[in-house]
């Protein structure tokens, strides 16, 4: 049987039988579902256009300039928000109404709002917009007695801001380069982390139920390493794209989120890095599973592995603030720091080619270097049970 | 043929294998003995390359054991290992892959396996739902799955119960009646004896007693003779010339005597004495042979 029949005998196993398991077909379904919820469901309950229940006593001329001000503040897709106008013959009918919750808030004399003072948020928007409708009253009485017209002080109000540049080329008010590299930075961690463990589970089960001795008799040790990190990389990068494909494209399509178009470059480099960090830890992870026989104690094994997963993880945020810093350039090289350091470099667009290919370079040769130890680690490691082994007495081991 | 040739291992102070060597031939069934410890185990993986000898070789038909040779093999750990969360007849179907087999071969041998064995109904479910027996069968048929041509059994009958030890008996028997060579370690001397051609005697990781059973008991240097006479016990027997020992349970006699002892005269004697009413010559058991060389 050659290697590469012997790989994909492995590979599949691993992915056949992990999505036929009830257990991934559940947790892949209920994650799915939570971010449709976390995505949909505020614009579900928002229910369209708001209104405003507000109390009048004595004079509303500010109430129809406000809906005037609503209506231009509101997208052209959408409704604007209606404001319901309850009138009062004195100030405490509209009290009690405001108590009993009738309405929710009161403007008297055109001068004094009154809140019901229970809600935390009680400068309200309806609040806000009697308040910059009360402000264009004002302006437009200046604008009267003053020798601008009415015209000028729309002009005025409209004039463009100030326009801002940076020395760097990069438009700063872009803010999809920082979301990018914030969220690539989570997703990466969460994804390196989850199917490195599920790497270090799998590898340990493989000993605690024993089934190792008799695969061992017809495969490779490397054979079975290998195939199960990649069975395990391929199901993770197709779980994790499909989760991530649909919740992006929930969140596009109800404008829940107002999320930046992703550019083809950003997401390219996040699964090139995503299968660079993978496959170093959980060759890794693989490697440490192979030292325990139960599966308790298996996180103890890997502890120092996600130690260094932490460390990168941290490292990175600092790498966000000064993504050209000597810390941004010396994790780069790191293997086990550079999967979270350089993904967020190339997306701020901070960091030279030759950095990424010098990177990429040093990654790909300690994932050659690693899966040859590992490899070995996990030989020597594999057909002894009981009490966890130690590195050095596997690495002897399987010589 | 497999043979083992000089086999040695040490784990740091303790010296699990001293030298071990013996042949397997094809077509007949080779009962692996020793006491705990001795090195059975330690010298079946080695088979399968699981554990590295520190000196000594393994070969089958002369030719240095690597992984082509070890797809012919089929191998039963100790220490059951199966998926407890595959199904049965996919679980062997994979083993029958890893073994070489086309994925259409693997699932017809596991088909006819789990028919043999007894477990074609429910040969869809989890191995992990099964019971300790039926996973036994689905173990032995991991073994058996590709055909193998040198099956490596380590304790194949330990847990069986008796209709299970008949079934095991069946097919380790039409295996090697196929041409398999067959050897598995077992306690159970007694049925070691009824059914294999050859044994293996391990001590102390070196093999003190190997050969074809009929003629390790033909070559021992004893005989056993149990006695008993219609009139009286048979104390005759004591005055025999080569008689080493002698035992009574009622009127019987139970005598260990020489093996150039004159049978014919000794029962003579007997038909001197009184009217005989049991007469049993025999060779030494596979156990008393066991005793003797690990003694």
């Amino acid at each position: 049987m050659t290697n590469r029949r012997a790989l994909w005998l492995v590979t599949r196993r691993e992915i056949l039988n992990r999505v036929r398991s009830r257990a991934f077909l559940v947790s892949g379904l209920v994650t799915l579902l939570l971010l449709m919820a976390i995505i949909v469901l505020p614009q579900l309950l928002d229910g369209g256009p708001r209104t405003y229940k507000l109390g009048v006593v004595g004079d509303e001329a500010i109430v129809e300039v406000a809906r005037t001000l609503a209506a231009a503040e509101t997208n052209a897709d959408e409704e604007p928000p209606t404001i319901e106008v309850s009138r009062f013959p004195d100030v405490a009918a509209a009290e009690t109404a405001l108590a009993d919750n009738d309405v929710e808030l009161l403007m008297v004399d055109g001068a004094t709002l009154v809140d019901d003072g229970t809600s935390g948020f009680s400068d309200s928007d309806l609040a806000g917009l009697l308040q910059r409708a009360a402000g264009s009253i004002r302006l437009a009485e200046l604008a009267e007695t003053s020798e601008e017209t009415a015209a000028n002080v729309i002009e005025i109000l409209t004039t463009d801001p100030l326009s801002v540049r940076s020395l760097s080329g990069v438009d700063p008010s872009d803010t999809t380069r920082p979301f990018i590299a914030y969220v690539g930075l989570v997703l990466m961690y969460i994804a390196i982390l989850t199917y490195g463990s599920w790497c270090l589970m799998g590898v340990t089960e493989e000993k605690t139920n024993r089934v190792v001795e008799v695969l061992l008799a017809t495969l490779k040790p490397w054979h079975l390493l290998s195939g199960k990190v990649i069975g395990l990389g391929l199901l993770g990068l197709a779980q994790f794209g499909i989760t991530i494909g649909l919740g992006y494209a929930a969140a596009r399509l109800t404008n829940a989120i107002d999320l930046p178009a992703l550019p083809v470059d950003s997401l390219v480099w996040l699964t090139v890095w995503f299968v660079f960090g993978y496959a170093i830890y959980a060759v890794a992870f693989g490697a440490a599973g192979a030292l325990v026989s139960r599966s308790e104690d298996a996180q103890n094994a890997a502890a120092p592995l996600t130690i260094l997963a932490v460390a990168g993880f941290f490292i990175s945020f600092r790498v966000l603030d000064a993504p050209e810093g000597m810390l941004a350039v010396i994790a780069a090289m790191i293997p086990f720091t550079a999967p979270f350091v350089v993904p967020v470099r190339l997306a701020l667009d901070a960091i030279p080619l030759w950095q990424v290919i010098l990177s990429m370079a040093v990654m790909a040769a300690s994932i050659v270097i690693l899966i040859r130890v590992a490899a070995r680690v996990y030989a020597g490691g594999l057909l002894r049970f009981g009490a966890r082994v130690k590195i050095r007495e596997a690495w002897r081991g399987a010589g | 043929m497999l043979r083992l040739d000089g086999l040695a291992k040490r784990y740091g102070e303790v010296t699990a294998l001293d030298g071990c060597s013996f042949t397997a031939e094809r077509g007949s069934m080779l009962g692996f003995l020793g006491p705990n410890g001795a090195g059975k185990t330690t010298s079946m993986r080695a088979v399968f390359g699981l554990t590295v000898p520190d000196a000594g070789t393994v070969t089958w038909d002369d030719r240095q054991i690597g992984l082509p040779e070890r797809l012919r093999f089929g191998y039963m750990p100790e220490s059951r290992g199966l998926y407890p969360k595959m199904k049965a007849d996919e679980q062997l179907a994979y083993f029958g892959t890893l073994h070489g087999m086309t994925e259409a071969a693997a699932r017809a041998s596991a088909d006819h396996w789990l028919e043999v064995l007894g477990r074609a109904g429910r040969s869809g479910d989890p191995v992990e739902k099964l019971s300790h027996g039926n996973q036994q069968r689905v173990q032995l048929a991991v073994a058996l799955v590709h055909d193998p041509e040198l099956l490596i059994l380590d304790e194949p009958f330990s847990g069986l119960d008796p209709l299970g030890v008949e079934t095991m008996t069946a097919i380790l028997r039409s295996r090697a009646a196929g041409g398999a060579a067959v050897v598995f370690s077992s306690h159970q001397l007694d049925l070691v004896e009824d059914i294999c051609e050859d044994v293996a005697i391990i001590n102390r990781g070196r093999v003190v007693l190997a050969g074809n059973v009929r003629k390790l008991k033909d070559a021992a240097p004893v005989r056993r003779l149990e006695i008993e006479l219609a009139n009286g016990a048979p104390d005759f027997v004591a005055s025999l010339a080569g008689v080493h020992s002698v035992k009574a349970a009622g009127n019987r006699r139970l005598v260990t005597l020489d093996a150039a002892t004159d049978i014919g005269r000794v029962m003579a004697e007997a038909q001197r004495a009184g009217s005989i009413r049991h007469f049993i010559y025999t060779s030494p058991s596979l156990s008393e042979l066991f005793m003797q060389a690990v003694a």
